[in-house]
């Protein structure tokens, strides 16, 4: 187990857990399928999901419009311009290096410019996509199947084609997808397989496949690495067109031996008998719980998962119906369970307040958190659970909040201008549309007091003079309350 | 981070905040661990040459010709290099830690690494920070140690003076706060007198109507930030210097881990603090040199600043750097990532000298690169059981043999 997970307390019904729930179907039960099916949402949306069954509000989340509808944004392509540099500055042309570097760096600057440009694209997508579980799977498999920008050589078009291919496959295959990853030219890249050859086999791809991608350690030998790396090699990358290129010169067509099989295997191959394992299935069955449900699982839901995604070959849509339909889905042990990475919190953020726009602020939050989006802390991916909760990240937290309720940004609020001018009713308001009212009595008081300046008799109550300050401070203490950090 | 109380929290169902305290009583009523020296008091200030910092130039073999061969534009002439002995010598811009090293207060230790160098930043100084070349660990070994080290409870028992927690002092039970400077220290919403009232009780809420297993811990995270940020600069209020800190990020640093090593009840035991970019791929001379300087300079004002309070004696000083550099220069002036290369132990409890083995310079023993002679995790482990007086094992996930580079 990943250290810093914890499960709920209490005990799990395992004969019901993922049969359909047929409990009480509230504006608090469809704020919670929509933290967990997306990024959160505003208040509006939260009470159209009410407004429709639970059957129909998870059928809903589970259309995945194609992926090219997501649009595109800018996207730096530096590579001519680089070769056009070095043509024009090398020692073939006037041999100025001061003027290559600073032409190159120039260059540089510009692809990082463009991957800004995607972070903000994506997280505005987000905030506004009609799917939003297409979205949310595209971002935990980016987590999941780590790929940094801009290193090694991994361009901003291949970075954006392989969010696109997580998009596609949001709710797709995850035996194809694990085969297209295998062939994506920014995983190649990233994680060296690029340059494997049957010379020098590089094992950095067929080890990370098989220990964070599909396995889990334990589950195979340091042999079948060494024999799946030989079996990779030629999964190489066309550096022209940017696109996969299977180099067969370097491919090692001997026979190999892996996972007990024996065969001139190829990547193909591998991925066929990677998901022939049993422990493929209990690994994706654990990772779809604590992205979904809860953390640090029972051994026994995971292997009830994992039956589900053997029975549908590996198909997430018809397991993610039953997983969102289930009792275990929208018990009370999975509600607030969760800790929001710093991803779901920013936009979450933006979306209970009712803006519409993710604005440039959210990058540097999002840096401050520790969660750059293109660019995992290592290949293991973003850790997970309580490893978000210290000091300097509440901080963090707690500044983008204030920094956000306090910008010219929340005139767009769909929502805030609606706030009573009472404090008891200001109160309340707050607390149902940002916590989904979950505050203790004490808070409620606390909240109220704040607003109705009573913590201070000189500031007097609620009026039309100190409203917008008041309401925006009320704003920002709801969402600095410990419950806010939890999706 | 910590993680010690949810267990409680998780069994308890609701919120309530689960305290450490009565945890801490216990572990402090254990006997001393016999055999190993007492570590009360004692400081752990660990700096990061991060980006990889040329050994070759920083602890220069002027005394290989072989140096002179594989870098005609980049080696330092052996006049100007400040001689430790025939063989090698500081860079020249080290003068100040070159008379620290005359007074017996620098240890170096040559050749430090680890088996299978990983050449890439990040995964090699996660390698560093965990001390775990093999496995991913998501804590770190100070984090371990502050975990293991039976401290009394405090906010600041390890303590990184960067804008973000680095690996190295993530822990299960302890919550580490990063602290660029003091003064950005904080929440926003604090400067505001009734938003902080309100805040802290907010946070202190009472019973909730859902329980979570994070509830409590976010809680009491989110209380420590809050205090911790609120209580810092009035601790260290009172301390008064004369010492003069180079005008560089490092030395304000050093100045202010100075300032709360000197001030009573901060009770701060491990410090880090990163410096450079040493990421010298490019026309190097110029940014190596700057950054050793700047590291020099502030290393004196620290210790003359730790002296004047009678703090020097126990304040131990560590650098380290993810890897070091190729062996030979590169085309364009500079050099690319390598493996071993020194590091630095100074002040309390060092026996200044040389330690490890001198680089070999041949080219086509490694593939360009040098070869570790020292495992990083043998000086960690010097520097866990002779300086903060802890068993070094379980922390290090292994036993590693101890130097003499600390007298302890």
């Amino acid at each position: 187990m990943v250290s810093g997970l914890l499960r709920p307390a209490g005990h799990l019904d395992l004969t019901s857990a993922l049969a359909p729930y047929g409990g009480p179907w509230n504006e608090r039960q469809a704020a919670h399928l929509l933290r967990r099916a997306g990024f959160g949402a505003s208040p509006a949306m939260i009470r159209d999901a009410a407004a429709l069954s639970m059957n129909d509000a998870v059928t809903t989340l589970l259309r995945m419009p194609p992926a090219d509808q997501a649009g595109r944004p800018e996207i730096a392509d530096v590579r001519e311009a680089i070769v056009q540099a070095r043509m024009q500055y090398g020692k073939n042309g006037s041999n100025d290096p001061v003027a290559l570097k600073a032409a190159i760096q120039g260059l540089r600057r510009q692809e990082f410019r463009s991957i800004l440009g995607m972070q903000l694209w994506w997280l505005n997508r987000m905030l506004n996509t009609p799917a939003p579980l297409q979205e949310k799977m595209t971002f935990l498999l980016s987590g999941h199947f780590t790929t940094a920008a801009l290193q090694k050589g991994v361009t901003p078009e291949m970075v954006f084609n392989q969010n696109q291919l997580f998009r596609r496959y949001a709710l797709g295959n995850l035996h194809d997808l694990t085969l297209a990853v295998s062939r994506d030219p920014a995983m190649l890249i990233y994680l060296d397989n690029a340059r494997s050859a049957k010379q020098h086999p590089n094992e950095n791809y067929a080890r990370e496949l098989m220990e964070l991608f599909t396995l889990g350690i334990g589950n195979y030998s340091e042999e079948d690495v060494r024999q799946s790396a030989r079996a990779f090699t030629g999964w190489s990358v066309d550096y022209r067109s940017g696109q996969f290129l299977y180099r067969r010169f370097i491919h090692d067509n001997g026979s190999k031996m892996f996972l007990g099989q024996t065969g001139n295997f190829d990547g193909t191959d591998i991925v066929r008998i990677i998901y022939d394992q049993p422990a493929c299935a209990r690994q994706w069955a654990s990772t779809l719980l604590n992205s979904f449900v809860y953390n640090n699982p029972e051994p026994q839901l995971i292997d009830a998962l994992a039956a589900e995604l053997r029975r549908h070959r590996y198909e997430l849509a018809p397991v993610m119906s039953t997983l969102l339909r289930s009792n275990v889905f929208h018990s009370s042990r999975a509600y607030r369970s969760l800790v929001k990475s710093p991803v779901e919190f920013v936009v979450g953020s933006y979306a209970a307040l009712g803006l519409s726009t993710i604005d440039m602020r959210a990058l540097g939050a999002l840096r401050q958190m520790g969660q750059v989006l293109f660019y995992p802390p290592n290949v293991a991916g973003w850790p997970p659970g309580s490893n978000w909760v210290t000091s300097e990240m509440l901080i963090a937290r707690e500044n983008f909040l204030a920094g956000l309720v306090n910008s010219p940004l929340m005139r767009q609020s769909t929502w805030m201008g609606q706030i009573p001018m009472r404090a008891d009713g200001a109160t309340k308001m707050l607390v149902d549309e940002l916590l989904g009212g979950d505050a203790s009595a004490l808070s409620y008081a606390q909240l109220s007091q704040y607003l109705d300046g009573a913590s201070k008799a000189a500031l007097g109550g609620l009026s039309p003079e100190n409203y917008e300050t008041r309401v925006r401070g009320g704003a920002y203490l709801t969402m600095a309350m410990p419950a806010y950090q939890l999706a | 981070m910590k993680r010690g109380n949810f267990l409680l929290g998780a069994v308890s169902g609701l919120a309530v905040v689960a305290s450490t305290e009565h945890l801490f009583a216990r572990a402090l009523a254990q006997a001393p661990l016999p055999g190993l020296p007492g570590g009360e008091n004692r400081v752990l200030v660990l700096i990061n040459l991060q980006g990889g910092n040329d050994g070759l130039n920083c602890i220069v073999p002027h005394g290989d010709a072989a140096y002179y061969q594989v870098r005609p534009n980049l080696a330092i002439p052996r006049n100007d290099v400040l001689g430790l002995d025939a063989h090698v010598g500081m860079n020249p811009q080290m003068r100040s830690l070159k008379a620290m090293y005359d007074a017996g207060l620098v240890a170096v230790v040559q050749g430090v690494g680890y088996p299978k160098p990983n050449h890439s930043h990040f995964r090699s100084t996660e390698i560093w920070q965990t001390a775990a070349p093999d496995t991913y660990e998501h804590t770190g070994w100070l984090g371990r140690y502050l975990d293991d080290a039976q401290l009394p409870k405090g906010l600041f028992n390890g303590v990184s003076l960067s804008p973000v927690l680095p690996e190295v002092l993530v822990a299960e039970r302890n919550d580490v706060p990063a602290i660029a400077q003091l003064a950005g220290y904080g929440l926003y919403s604090d400067r505001n007198a009734v938003t902080r009232t309100a805040l802290t009780r907010l946070v202190h809420d009472g019973r909730m109507p859902f329980s979570s297993p994070y509830l409590s811990h976010i809680a009491e995270v989110e209380s420590d930030a809050q205090r911790g940020s609120q209580e810092l600069p009035a601790l260290v209020r009172g301390y008064k210097t004369d010492a003069s800190y180079p005008a560089t990020p490092l030395g304000r640093s050093l100045a202010l881990a100075a300032q709360m090593i000197g001030s009573a009840n901060v009770g701060t035991r491990v410090i880090y603090i990163p410096h450079g970019s040493f990421d010298t791929h490019v026309s190097q001379k110029g940014t190596q040199d700057r950054l050793l300087g700047q590291f020099s300079d502030a290393m004196k004002a620290f210790y003359e600043d730790l002296a004047a309070h009678g703090n020097d004696k126990r304040v131990l000083t560590m650098t380290f750097s993810e890897f070091g550099r190729r062996i030979a220069q590169n085309a364009s002036a500079g050099t690319d990532h390598g493996e071993a290369s020194p590091l630095f132990l100074i002040g309390g409890g060092v026996k200044g000298g040389l330690y490890g083995n001198y680089p070999n310079l041949d080219i086509n023993a490694n593939m360009g690169n040098l070869a570790y002679t020292t495992d990083f995790r043998s000086v960690y482990a010097t520097v866990l059981e002779r300086w903060l007086g802890r068993p070094s094992e379980a922390i290090l996930r292994g036993r590693y043999p101890t130097m003499g580079a600390i007298s302890g």
